[in-house]
């Protein structure tokens, strides 16, 4: 077992509301179509973690369960629960008929949204403007003897449930699949901040994606980006390693598709992974029973 | 000469001030941790020009060569500056003491602190001595909806014709040969990705890992480049195979994931777009930019 600084970290109230979706025009696609796209914003009935990040009718960068954004600020992407909610916290319908009803906080797209899972009879009672009140625990996070490493957007429940091992030296994280960090895209660059953002693995070359096998991936993934280093922004570093949780779905938009929260970041050679097929946070966080 | 369809082209005003710089607040976070405060990049830079290098300037950050634009009024009317300027389009300055005076464009950068786009524009150096920060520049844009009649697999983006025409493309089989200084792999392209449309905005080729500053270390503004496995048709991203043929339009960057502004000239998804290695690709030696450059 690694051991952490969990005993030291704040525990802290975040809030946000569930937002409605929004949609103002076509948006073309990689190669030039338009497309009127949804899935993001909202809440969705049918879209879980564990779902696949492909394959929905006219689905765009889709999130599961319910979207809500932080309101104290004018740009969402500023709000304490974009900087300081974590992949695993607890969440709570504070307002509104679902009133009182548990979740949990599944990751922050950069667009601006904050996701959160909800069992299937609470979602019926929910609505667009309910507050959403999130536990936020896991900034400051990090992991004895590896100060290297940059935790980051991780609960220590999802970090404790991960099944890391020290191997050599190196922590050994099961991921589903490595992704060479010439496929990453949207979100590259954008800002210093590591925690607000996710970025996107690329999926507009049909080609590459057949190539590397990505048209398996789920929502809830847990995936390593090969040469990407997440410690202060996202980009390429020769030799890094990322590990993150894939927060959305797929896209038709060119630089777009599946992104990614990075969770584990170094360049110093201290990571690790080991393919697993199932290591998706719908089963390390208890939402659902099997993929 | 490479036949295009130039004579159908629109020529219009357009009107944008020069910019204020702007720098954050508090201090930047550098890659590695680093706060520092990051200067050249908007407004008026005085001693950096096209042809000079990418990297080496003291604290500098995306440093952009002459003076930069943005376009004034409501959202639209911003969209039309960015989007419908071309690089080697003439600009005029229309009221200050520099009034009358011409400049070209040389670059287009998106991604600025607070949703700001420059069109970057050179002005000789009597010019720039004369202009103020605020004044106002007519673009007379001339290049959007331009092709090149024989290879439609080949989407020209923010060219002039008079830049096309400049570039010593030579036509082969299937395609065309453009001189660049540098090919450049995906690994190294990064910010821009994802972003939309072309028009705007622009790409970055990272320089923060070792490996990476030490490729593109001779990169000099105004260098003609090809981004390997980079489309750049209708958003831009990678794609097996493509090319993109850009302008160096800034230079290096210490955040993660950013740094040497590519804005974009034309770009091909399949074999339509072929490198070859020209060290005098530079704009300087294809747009008018006046007087000689050490």
């Amino acid at each position: 077992m690694i051991e952490t600084n969990r005993d030291k970290l704040i525990e802290m109230a975040v809030q946000g509301e569930i937002i409605s979706p929004s949609s103002i025009s076509y948006r073309a696609t990689w190669d030039g179509q338009p497309k009127l796209a949804l899935g993001m914003g909202g809440i969705k009935y049918n879209l879980r973690v564990g779902d696949s990040c492909f394959g929905w009718a006219s689905g765009d960068h889709v999130e599961p369960g319910v979207t809500i954004q932080g309101k104290e600020r004018p740009s969402p992407s500023e709000c304490a629960l974009a900087l300081f909610a974590c992949i695993g916290n607890e969440a709570r319908v504070v307002s509104g008929e679902g009133k009182g009803a548990r979740g949990v906080f599944t990751g922050r797209h950069a667009g601006s949204d904050d996701i959160v899972w909800f069992g299937e009879e609470d979602l019926e009672k929910l609505a667009i403007g309910d507050k959403v009140q999130v536990k936020a625990h896991g900034v400051g996070l990090k992991i004895g003897g590896y100060d290297d490493v940059r935790v980051n957007k991780c609960s220590p429940r999802l970090l404790e449930s991960l099944g890391i091992e020290v191997v050599d030296g190196r922590l050994v994280v099961p991921v589903v699949k490595e992704v060479p960090g010439f496929l990453m895209g949207s979100g590259i660059g954008f800002w210093p901040l590591v925690e607000p953002v996710d970025y996107d693995i690329q999926t507009t070359d049909p080609k590459a994606v057949k190539k590397y096998g990505l048209e398996t991936l789920r929502l809830g993934d847990v995936v390593a980006l090969r040469d990407q280093l997440c410690i202060n922004g996202r980009g390429y570093y020769k030799g890094a390693l990322t590990v993150g949780v894939i927060i959305h779905g797929a896209s038709d938009y060119s630089g777009h598709g599946p992104g990614v929260n990075p969770i584990l970041s170094t360049k110093d050679g201290r990571l690790g992974t080991r393919l697993e097929a199932d290591a998706n946070i719908a089963l390390y966080l208890g939402l659902r029973d099997k993929l | 000469m490479i036949r295009t369809n130039k004579e159908s082209l629109l020529e219009v005003a357009l009107i944008g001030e020069i910019t204020h710089p702007a720098v954050e607040g508090s201090y930047m976070t550098a890659w590695d941790g680093t706060p520092m405060v990051g200067m050249g990049r908007g407004g008026i830079v005085y001693n950096v020009k096209v042809g000079d290098p990418c990297f080496g300037w003291a604290w500098g950050e995306k440093v952009e060569p002459g003076a930069s634009a943005d376009g004034i009024g409501k959202d639209r009317e911003k969209g039309a500056f960015r989007n419908l300027s071309c690089i080697g389009n003439r600009v005029k300055v229309i009221d200050g003491e520099a009034k009358g005076e011409a400049g070209v464009v040389v670059g287009k950068r998106g991604y600025v602190a607070g949703g700001g786009h420059h069109v970057v524009i050179h002005f000789e150096e009597e010019a720039l001595e004369k202009l103020a920060i605020g004044d106002k520049v007519q673009v007379r844009a001339h290049g959007v909806g331009l092709s090149l009649v024989d290879h439609p697999g080949v989407r020209v983006v923010s060219s002039s014709p008079g830049l096309v025409e400049a570039m010593n493309l030579e036509e082969v089989e299937g395609g065309i040969v453009v001189p660049v200084t540098m090919e450049i792999p995906a690994d190294y392209v990064g910010q821009g990705s994802g972003g939309s449309p072309v028009e705007s905005s622009n790409w970055d080729v990272q320089t923060q890992s070792p490996d990476a500053v030490t490729a593109l270390k001779g990169l000099k503004l105004g260098d003609i480049v090809l981004l390997r496995d980079i489309l750049s048709a209708w958003g831009r991203g990678y794609y097996e195979g493509a090319a993109t043929v850009g302008v160096v339009s800034c230079g290096a960057s210490s955040r993660m994931g950013q740094g040497i502004g590519v804005s974009v000239l034309m770009t091909s998804r399949d074999e339509g777009l072929r490198p070859r290695i020209d060290p005098e690709a530079n704009l300087m030696n294809y747009l008018d930019l006046g007087g000689e450059r050490e």
